[in-house]
């Protein structure tokens, strides 16, 4: 009878995951100019290195690049940068913005009033975030490919697969946080822009850490990014393995775990306490 | 006695044509609309305090990657490309311009849509006086903003990386600037326009912004993009301006863009401010007929 009952709750629970995403990816087929927009024009954003790259160097080897990250191809490393940093982008902004858009939609408060745990909303966001950004990421990655010859190893994706979705954890983690505040003072953006500020310049997006001050180079290390792009670096343009950057990796899946705790903790407390202040359906 | 009165309707006298007095009250309208706009800026400071130091975090990547690449501030291939290889003088010149083609085509572009978010487009349409006017004055406010951000880069840069820019070379610049902007509000006038018809048109405003910065040389030399891209980048006012602005600014600078700057950019403004004002009215009376001012 127990067990009937949990596998019960069990299937519910998945059920709102479930349709979460669905609901989530039918608004964003919804518009598919948007749809194209993400899977083609962040390659736009970073054509500008490459170029600044060739106008500076004359070529697509750069000496002094080959002796900070051990590769001189200058173009690899950006579109790496690039993709893993369109993760930040859409998962950061999008679950604090997706809370506000039920709320702006008139759909938040019955969002949480419904009788099943917020969590599983929570993870359904999550999922429907992460698999509208891999979709974007694969084909930002296939276009790079494509147009300026990248040679990438098919053995290496399922490594640069799971650190991705290390990357993930840690983002949700950050985002869960966003998505409270979100909740209680209704305007998260400023602060998930600020908080993408500090990771395109503290994390080696665009230029190895090495360039940074010392000082930089420290606080740096605190941002998942910053070891996710060190390792899938380190498999796509050097061809190491795990035990190469085993230290990073440990790194990051202790920062997932702060930041993940941390983030269902807040959100927690935040919902409470716009219950009990009747803020919820405010914007 | 009232009986017999005939009661006449107070009249107002707008002023209407093309003489003083109605431009005396367009310039006001665009005064206040950028007016409006500050005191908006300033009901979030913190939004505000981001957006002014955001043009110094879009540059600084460029800046340090530049420095990864080199080893240095002095590329001896840029050198040999424009004649001076100074990284960090060539890109500040160059980027200090992105926040202005920015200011063309989200701040004008947005202006019709933001006030269609806040409920107030029609209340605007209603007004007696021009729908321009209205989006001058938006782009009025973002120059003066950009401008405040340009200082703070360049406060930092300066005292990061030093500088070394010709300053009799300042006043001609500045001429180019002005010029350039000219003939970017005609193109935000145009993207203004898709915004009145576009549901989604940040999608829009968004593509185009990232062609026309590739096509602009901020953190590289024409001579580095196909020449199919170069030649599309003369349609535009940003290559031209920056050539001519690094000329004037940084030594032994040789442009690549050949012939009057200067006269270029006037044709090129009146080009693409006649363009803007066409498609804009056109755009309006579409709009209006349809009923779709309200609609997003």
């Amino acid at each position: 009878m127990e067990g009937a009952y949990q596998q019960s709750v069990l299937r519910s629970n998945l059920s709102v995951v479930w349709n979460e995403i669905v609901k989530n990816n039918k608004t964003l087929l919804a518009y598919p100019a948007i749809l194209i927009f993400w899977a083609v024009f962040p390659i736009f954003w970073f054509i500008p290195f490459i170029l600044q790259g060739e106008a500076l160097v004359g070529g697509l080897q750069s000496a002094n690049f080959a002796q900070i990250t051990g590769s001189g191809e200058y173009i690899p490393f950006i579109v790496i940068g690039a993709v893993l940093n369109s993760y930040v982008n859409t998962l950061l902004y999008g679950m604090g913005e997706n809370i506000r858009r039920e709320a702006y939609q008139g759909t938040l408060d019955y969002v949480l009033a419904a009788p099943c745990n917020k969590a599983y909303v929570l993870i359904g966001k999550a999922i429907s975030e992460s698999v509208s950004s891999t979709i974007f990421a694969a084909s930002q990655l296939t276009i790079s490919v494509l147009l300026f010859g990248m040679n990438i190893t098919l053995g290496v994706m399922l490594p640069v697969f799971f650190i991705t979705v290390l990357l993930m954890l840690g983002l949700y983690g950050m985002s869960l946080m966003l998505a409270a505040f979100s909740l209680m003072y209704k305007q998260s953006y400023d602060l998930s822009q600020t908080i993408g500020y500090v990771f395109y310049i503290f994390a080696p997006v665009r230029y190895p850490t090495e360039s940074l001050p010392g000082w930089a180079q420290i606080f740096g290390k605190l941002i998942p990014l910053t070891y996710a792009l060190i390792i899938i670096r380190s498999f796509m343009l050097l061809g190491t393995d795990f035990s190469a950057v085993y230290t990073e990796v440990i790194a990051l899946i202790i920062i997932d775990a702060i930041l993940l705790l941390a983030g269902f903790y807040i959100f927690s407390w935040m919902e409470e306490k716009t219950k009990k202040s009747g803020t919820i359906s405010h914007h | 006695m009232n009986k017999n009165k005939t009661h006449r309707l107070r009249e107002v006298n707008c002023p209407t044509g093309l003489n003083w007095s109605n431009l005396k009250a367009e310039l006001k309208a665009v005064w206040e609309a950028s007016i409006k706009d500050w005191k908006i800026e300033f009901a979030y400071p913190v939004s505000f305090i981001r957006q002014l130091i955001s043009p110094l975090i879009f540059l600084m990547p460029f800046l340090l990657y530049g420095l990864a690449l080199i080893g240095g501030r002095y590329s001896e291939n840029l050198a040999e490309l424009v004649g001076n290889g100074d990284m960090v003088a060539f890109i500040f010149t160059g980027y200090i311009m992105m926040g202005f083609i920015g200011t063309a085509v989200w701040a004008m572009g947005f202006s019709i849509r933001r006030e269609r978010w806040f409920g107030t487009l029609e209340a605007i349409y209603v007004t007696p006086s021009s729908r321009l006017g209205q989006v001058l004055g938006m782009a009025l406010h973002s120059t003066v903003y950009q401008i405040l951000g340009t200082i703070i880069q360049f406060i930092v840069i300066y005292f990061t990386f030093g500088l070394a820019l010709k300053i009799e070379g300042i006043l001609p610049a500045m001429a180019i600037f002005a010029l350039m902007m000219l003939a970017l509000y005609g193109f935000g006038i145009v993207i203004s326009a898709l915004g009145l018809i576009l549901k989604e048109g940040w999608v829009v405003s968004d593509s185009l912004y990232s062609i026309m910065s590739i096509l602009s040389p901020v953190a590289y030399p024409l001579a580095v993009l196909p020449t199919v891209a170069q030649q599309a980048s003369y349609l535009f006012p940003t290559a031209p301006a920056l050539d001519g602005m690094r000329s004037f600014l940084i030594e032994n600078y040789q442009p690549e863009v050949v012939g009057n700057v200067f006269l270029y950019l006037i044709g090129l403004g009146i080009a693409w401010i006649l363009f803007g004002i066409v498609v804009f009215r056109l755009t309006d009376v579409y709009v209006r007929k349809r009923g779709m001012l309200t609609k997003f």
